[in-house]
C-alpha cells in the first residue's frame, strides 16, 4: 500500500518534472498584495482610497488593473514600490515581505522595480542617453564605460540607439515614452510598472508601445503591471485583469474570461463604453416560441465547426444576431447572438444540454 | 560742435577715478554675487526639502522638517525685511571682524551677501517647487537619495531658471554696490556720493550713472544669452 503509494507520487512528481516545469515557474507569484487598506486623511475627513485588496501577480504574466478615476488603481499600482505605502495589510515582492522596508533596502527594492508613468517624467534638461544613465548612476555598480554599453544595449531595445543625444522635448510622445522604458528597464528589474503609460498618447502610438511591452515581455521574462481606464490597452496585452471600483477589487481572472463572461456591473460598463460589449438590442418576443440565446466560448473550441455541427445535431436552423469572433493574446474567442426557430420548453432545455455537454457557455436572453 | 565735445570727453578730469571706481564696482558685484550663490544656493535647497510638499512619512522627521523650515523662512523673512542702508550700518561689527575692515570693496561685501543671500534663497526654493513632481516621483521610484535627486535631478532641470535668479540677483548687487558708498564702500557709488551729492558735480554724477545703466544692460544681456544657449525647449 504504502509502497505502491509512493510509486504513485513519484510517477506524479516524475510527470510533473517532465511535463510542468514551465507551468510552475510560470505560476510562482512574484507580487502579492494581501487585505491592503490605503486611508488619506484630509482637512475634509477621512478617505478610503483603497480597502481589503488582494491580489496575486505570477512570473511573466502581464497584470492589468482597471477601473475609472479615482478607482484607487494608481495608488495600488505604486504600492508595489512603495511610493505609497499601505494603511493596513501586507505587499510581498519576489517572497519578501517589503511593507514596512525604509533607508537603503526601500532604495535597492525600487532599483529592482521598473515604473513608466503617463507624462513619462522624464529630465527634460539631459539628453536622452543620461536621462537612461540616472538608475544606473544611482544604482552606482557600474563603472563609466559599462554604462555606457548598457545605455546603449537599453536604446537599441526601445529603437532610439539614433536619439541617444537629442533631448526629451525634442522628441514625440511615444518616443519620450520608449525613453521611459529604457530608463525603467536601464538596472535588469524583474517587474516593470506601467501608470497609464499610454493614456497620453494617440491611438497608433498607443499600439505601437504596447507591442514594445508585449516583445520585452517575452524577450526578457519580464512581469508587467499596468493601470489603464481603457479596456482596449487589457484586451492588446493582459493576459489577466482586475477590475477596480471604489478601492475594491469587484471581478479579477483571465481576461478572456472576464471579457466574455464579464460579472460585475462596472466590468459591463467599461467593456460597453469601449465598444467590445455592445449590448444586443434584444429583439421584442415574436410570441412564436423562438429563443434568443448567447453562446461564449474560447481556445480549442473556437476552431470547431460549432453551430454548423449544432444545427446538424439538431436539426434547428438558427440565425445570427450579433458576433464577435478574434483572438485575445492568441486565444481565439467567440461570442455570438443566436435566434433559434420556435421551440418547445423540452426542445430547448435539450439544446442546451448540448450546449453544456460541448463546454460552450450559454445565457438564454428571450 | 562734434570737436569740442570730444575735446570736453578728453579734458574731463575725473576719469581715473571713474575708472577705478568701475573696476571696483565690479570686484564688489562679481566676489558678493559668488559668495551670495555659495550660501544662498544651499539655504534655498534646504528650504525646499524642508517644505511642506516634501515632508517625510515619519512624524519624528517631518516635525524637525517643520521647525528647520519656520527657523530658516523666518532669519530670511528677517533679513529680507531689512532696509539695506540699516543692514550696512548693523553689519559694520561683523565686517571689520570678518575682513578686517568696513570700508572701501572688502568691507563692503559682507554687508553685499548678506542682502542677497536670502533674496537668492527666496528665489532658489521657488525655482525648485516649480520643477515637474513627477520628476520627483521619477527619482524616488528609481531608488535615488536625496542628495542624488538634488544634484542630479533637480538641480539640472532648474539649470536655466538659476542662471537667470544669478542674473538679477547680480543687477540687485550692482545696485545695493552703489549704495554701500554712503558709508565708504568703494566703487561707482562712493564716486557719485562723493563728488555728486557732496560736491554738486553733476558731470561726475551723470557718468558715474550711465556707466551704471550700461553694467546692468551687459549683464542682463548675458544672462539672457546663457539662458537661451543652455535651454533645451525646442
Amino acid at each position: 500500500m504504502l509502497r505502491t503509494s509512493r510509486f504513485c507520487n513519484r510517477l506524479v512528481t516524475g510527470a510533473r518534472l517532465t511535463f510542468l516545469p514551465l507551468t510552475v515557474q510560470a505560476s510562482r507569484t512574484v507580487i502579492e498584495i494581501r487585505g491592503v487598506g490605503k486611508t488619506y486623511h484630509t482637512p475634509t475627513g477621512a478617505f478610503q482610497a483603497l480597502r481589503g485588496v488582494d491580489l496575486e501577480i505570477a512570473k511573466g504574466e502581464i497584470f492589468g488593473i482597471i477601473g475609472r478615476s479615482g478607482a484607487g488603481k494608481s495608488t495600488l499600482l505604486r504600492m508595489i514600490n512603495l511610493l505609497e505605502r499601505p494603511s493596513t495589510g501586507r505587499v510581498l515582492v519576489e517572497g519578501t515581505d517589503v511593507t514596512d522596508l525604509d533607508g537603503e533596502l526601500l532604495r535597492r527594492l525600487r532599483q529592482r522595480v521598473g515604473i513608466i508613468f503617463q507624462h513619462f517624467n522624464l529630465l527634460n534638461s539631459k539628453t536622452v542617453q543620461e536621462n537612461v544613465r540616472l538608475p544606473l548612476r544611482v544604482a552606482g555598480e557600474l563603472e563609466r564605460p559599462a554604462q555606457d554599453r548598457r545605455v546603449a544595449e537599453m536604446l537599441e531595445l526601445v529603437g532610439l540607439a539614433r536619439h541617444a543625444v537629442k533631448y526629451p522635448l525634442q522628441l514625440s510622445g511615444g518616443e519620450r515614452q520608449r525613453v521611459g522604458i529604457a530608463r525603467a528597464l536601464a538596472n535588469g528589474p524583474h517587474i516593470l510598472l506601467c501608470d497609464e503609460a499610454t493614456s497620453a498618447l494617440d491611438p497608433e502610438t498607443t499600439q505601437s508601445i504596447l507591442q514594445l511591452l508585449l516583445q520585452i515581455n517575452q524577450r526578457l521574462a519580464l512581469t508587467i503591471v499596468l493601470i489603464t481606464h481603457g479596456m482596449d490597452v487589457i484586451r492588446a496585452v493582459a493576459d489577466r485583469v482586475a477590475i477596480l471600483d471604489h478601492g475594491t477589487v469587484v471581478e479579477s481572472g483571465k481576461v478572456v474570461e472576464v471579457f466574455l463572461n464579464p460579472r460585475n456591473s462596472v466590468t459591463r460598463a467599461l467593456l460597453a463604453e469601449s465598444g467590445i460589449e455592445s449590448e444586443a438590442e434584444v429583439t421584442t418576443d415574436a410570441g412564436d416560441g423562438s429563443q434568443v440565446l448567447r453562446i461564449t466560448y474560447h481556445g480549442p473550441l473556437a476552431e470547431r465547426p460549432l453551430l454548423t455541427a449544432m444545427s446538424r445535431e439538431s436539426g434547428l436552423d438558427f440565425a445570427i444576431l450579433q458576433a464577435s469572433v478574434g483572438r485575445l493574446k492568441g486565444v481565439p474567442y467567440g461570442r455570438l447572438t443566436i435566434k433559434t426557430p420556435p421551440l418547445e420548453q423540452d426542445g430547448l432545455q435539450r439544446l442546451l444540454q448540448a450546449l453544456d455537454a460541448q463546454g460552450i457557455r450559454h445565457e438564454v436572453l428571450r | 560742435m562734434p570737436g569740442s565735445s570730444l575735446q570736453a570727453i578728453q579734458s574731463f578730469e575725473y576719469w581715473p577715478e571713474i575708472g577705478e571706481g568701475t573696476v571696483d564696482t565690479l570686484i564688489m558685484t562679481a566676489l558678493s554675487l559668488m559668495f551670495t550663490v555659495l550660501m544662498g544656493l544651499p539655504i534655498g535647497v534646504a528650504l525646499f526639502l524642508t517644505s511642506w510638499r516634501q515632508r517625510s512619512e515619519r512624524p519624528l522627521i517631518a516635525r524637525i522638517q517643520g521647525w528647520t523650515y519656520k527657523t530658516l523662512s523666518l532669519l530670511v523673512n528677517v533679513l529680507r525685511s531689512l532696509p539695506f542702508l540699516i543692514l550696512l550700518i548693523l553689519l559694520i561689527p561683523a565686517s571689520r571682524w570678518l575682513v578686517g575692515t568696513s570700508l572701501g570693496v572688502a568691507g563692503s561685501i559682507p554687508p553685499l551677501v548678506i542682502a542677497a543671500a536670502p533674496f537668492f534663497a527666496r528665489l532658489v526654493e521657488n525655482l525648485l517647487r516649480e520643477v515637474d513632481h513627477g520628476v520627483f516621483e521619477a527619482c524616488r521610484a528609481l531608488g535615488a537619495t536625496t542628495r542624488q535627486t538634488v544634484l542630479w535631478a533637480l538641480l539640472p532641470e532648474t539649470l536655466t531658471g538659476l542662471l537667470a535668479a544669478i542674473t538679477v540677483t547680480a543687477i540687485a548687487l550692482i545696485g545695493y554696490s552703489a549704495m554701500s558708498g554712503v558709508i565708504g564702500g568703494g566703487g561707482l557709488g562712493d564716486l557719485a556720493v562723493r563728488y555728486g551729492y557732496q560736491r554738486f558735480n553733476t558731470p561726475v554724477m551723470v557718468t558715474t550713472v550711465a556707466i551704471l545703466v550700461v553694467l546692468v544692460q551687459v549683464v542682463q544681456v548675458l544672462g539672457d544669452r546663457l539662458v537661451a544657449r543652455l535651454s533645451h525647449r525646442r
